[in-house]
């Protein structure tokens, strides 16, 4: 069927043996990701910009 | 017929006709969405205009309708029907009836697509450039909302016909688990019938009529919200078949086992009881919904994260069972020994990778607060090109590698021509939707023929517009490139002659079985009313504030056919608005002040 995978041998690992610690390391890997996102939000969110809300209001209320 | 042969066509001969007719139209629907997509991403970064920008608008219409509604779900209705199929091991109750669905989604999606594809001319008095959104004001043609009725009931007859044939073999296996494949199926399809009352509600009751004139007005937040009470879940009606992909697929072509069938099945039943009650949170900018319904759809969406990331466990544990049965090592070294040199595994993976990233967008967009920052910009064009444009249509075109063999009994075309698409589907959004986002958050809006403005420039604090510009039309002509690259095997493989040496028709194996599921997991009636019960909670009081305030057809809106000649006029109208409305605000600040002063 010319599959690639049909060459490579294979040893059975059945439900008990199987320890998925692969999965752990790069589920932690991308949660590290996402905390860094997440305080990286904090300079774009709110360093780089005016407040989002209020900053609408004050020029109005300043016009009247 | 080769006896040593067991593909689904040899199983199921008839079906597999069905299934290529629905995979032939999903291509087409890929081919048309994929020309207008590389038109409006030139256009708009301003490197090759060709079109007028006023027709930037059916471009955008046509880009959005021809791929999230006929490419992905005459895609999913394929390999629905495979599913059912296969995992029931017993043909559909009538075939005839089976290629009446089909052709009812046929010839609704013709008829959309012409009312749309119509506004690029003058000679018919006909267009629908409302974007896949048509909210109102903005009308289109009787001829699109039609089309769009017939397209979605023949999806509802499509789960008919899935059920029937899910209720034919219960009879004669009352006893046994109900097949991961079809539990899949029919979740999905539970979740989508109670999806798509919205939308039905808001064509029949109200769009239709009022694009007939057999109505004045409409009330637009009503059909807004309508609208993403279907608008919201339709996003897992694409994604759940591509998760379904990733869990009875990408174990097996992995080189392992599914690792766990019940936390599959507890994936599906959250996506069915929680997919419809989130849909107010594509409208946290719309005044008239209390800021305590937004709260509610947040919630509720926040809690969407748990299955996809049950999911994101589930199927890394998959892969990596396969990758140590591979004789993979390691922490990290495992990865080495999965086949990557296999495009139907790549792709996936590929599309599993980009979803991880659309997960951090799509928790901005989420976020009531910080979706103020994001809303309606370039960002939220970035962040579906992630889900539905590459988790779900990478997904997609990456399985077509196995399924087409199947349903044509040909050979594929290449296998290496198919490694290099998907590899360039992978690189191109990369630098499309990387750019996109970036864009979006210096504020560049989208659905905007020219967003580039005389005496304002955007800022860039790392970059310029014009390097983010460069990377999306470069990732734009990547995207098209590889779609030449999968329609080449498309066409090949249809060209092909009949192939003896096809793998067997087969999905994974689990290394958990059903056997290990709580038996009420498969309680669909329970699901069904849970589910039932949160969307009432969720929609029945802002759907009953929004017509008490705004009436249900409505304040006297006047319809907004969509033609250049319109604009003029609406920018007097507008014009005389405001300073009606200056006027009397100036007027109201003296009285105070005057008042205060007094």
């Amino acid at each position: 069927m010319g599959q690639a995978t049909d060459t490579v041998e294979r040893t059975e690992i059945g439900h008990d043996e199987f320890d998925p610690i692969g999965t752990l390391a790069l589920i932690m890997v991308y949660f590290a990701i996402l905390v860094a996102l997440w305080l990286f939000m904090y300079f774009v969110e709110f360093l780089g910009n005016d407040p989002t809300v209020t900053g609408a209001v004050v020029p109005v209320v300043g016009l009247i | 017929m080769s006896e040593s042969r067991n593909a689904y066509i040899d199983a199921f001969p008839a079906e597999a006709k069905v299934v290529r007719a629905a995979f032939y139209s999903s291509f087409l629907a890929l081919a048309l969405g994929g020309v207008f997509g590389i038109i409006q991403t030139l256009h708009r970064t301003d490197v090759f205009r060709f079109i007028d920008s006023t027709d930037y608008y059916t471009v955008l219409t046509a880009h959005g309708v021809f791929l999230v509604i006929s490419f992905t779900i005459f895609f999913l209705v394929g390999i629905f029907t495979w599913a059912i199929t296969t995992s029931l091991d017993r043909s559909v109750k009538d075939i005839r009836f089976t290629w009446g669905w089909y052709s009812l989604m046929a010839i609704g999606i013709t008829l959309t697509g012409v009312a749309i594809l119509a506004g690029f001319t003058d000679s018919i008095d006909m267009s629908a450039d409302v974007l896949f959104t048509f909210y109102a004001p903005l009308q289109g043609h009787p001829l699109f909302y039609i089309g769009l009725v017939l397209f979605i009931v023949g999806t509802w007859l499509a789960g008919a016909d899935w059920f029937r044939t899910w209720w034919a073999w219960k009879q004669e296996n009352p006893d046994e688990r109900i097949p991961l494949p079809t539990f899949m199926v029919l979740t999905t399809m539970l979740m989508w019938y109670i999806a798509t009352l919205g939308v039905a509600a808001s064509v029949l009751l109200f769009l239709l009529p009022w694009s007939l004139g057999l109505i004045e007005t409409v009330n637009p937040l009503l059909t807004r919200t309508l609208f993403w009470f279907f608008g919201h879940p339709i996003v897992y009606f694409w994604l759940m078949p591509a998760y379904m992909m990733w869990y009875i697929m990408l174990p097996k072509v992995s080189g392992g086992k599914l690792f766990s069938d019940p936390l599959a099945r507890v994936v599906f039943v959250l996506f069915l009881i929680l997919s419809v009650p989130t849909g107010i949170h594509h409208q946290y900018l719309d005044p008239g919904i209390a800021e305590g319904f937004k709260f509610i759809a947040m919630t509720n969406t926040m809690f969407l994260l748990l299955p996809s990331l049950l999911t994101a466990f589930t199927v890394v544990a998959s892969m990596e069972h396969g990758a140590r049965q591979r004789g993979g090592e390691g922490y990290f070294g495992w990865l080495k020994a999965l086949p990557w040199r296999d495009p139907v595994f790549t792709g996936m993976a590929l599309a599993g990778l980009m979803f991880a990233a659309a997960g951090f967008s799509g928790m901005i967009n989420a976020g009531m607060n910080i979706n103020y920052l994001v809303h309606n910009t370039f960002w939220v064009v970035g962040h579906f090109h992630l889900t539905v444009g590459t988790a779900v249509a990478l997904t997609f075109m990456a399985v077509t590698y196995w399924f087409l063999p199947q349903v044509t009994g040909k050979a594929l075309w290449n296998r290496s021509v198919a490694l290099g698409q998907v590899v360039l589907w992978f690189l191109g959004m990369t630098f499309m939707s990387n750019a996109m986002h970036r864009g979006g958050l210096l504020g560049i809006p989208r659905r905007t023929a020219e967003p580039q403005y005389d005496g304002f420039e955007f800022e860039a604090s790392v970059g310029s517009v014009a390097e983010l510009d460069a990377q999306i039309a470069l990732g734009g002509i990547l995207l098209t490139l590889s779609l030449v690259l999968f329609f080449a095997n498309v066409i090949g493989t249809a060209l092909n002659g009949r192939s003896d040496t096809l793998p067997d028709n087969s999905y994974a194996e689990t290394l958990s079985g059903p056997e290990d599921a709580p038996k009420v997991l498969d309680n669909l009636k329970l699901w069904t009313i849970i589910a039932i019960i949160l969307v009432i909670f969720a929609y029945t009081f802002p759907l009953l504030s929004i017509i008490d305030r705004g009436g249900l057809f409505g304040p006297d809106i006047n319809p907004f056919p969509v033609s250049i000649e319109t604009i003029p006029m609406l920018a007097m109208a507008l014009e005389g608005y405001t300073t009606a409305a200056v006027a009397s605000a100036g007027e109201f600040a003296q009285a105070t002040l005057l008042g205060v002063i007094r």
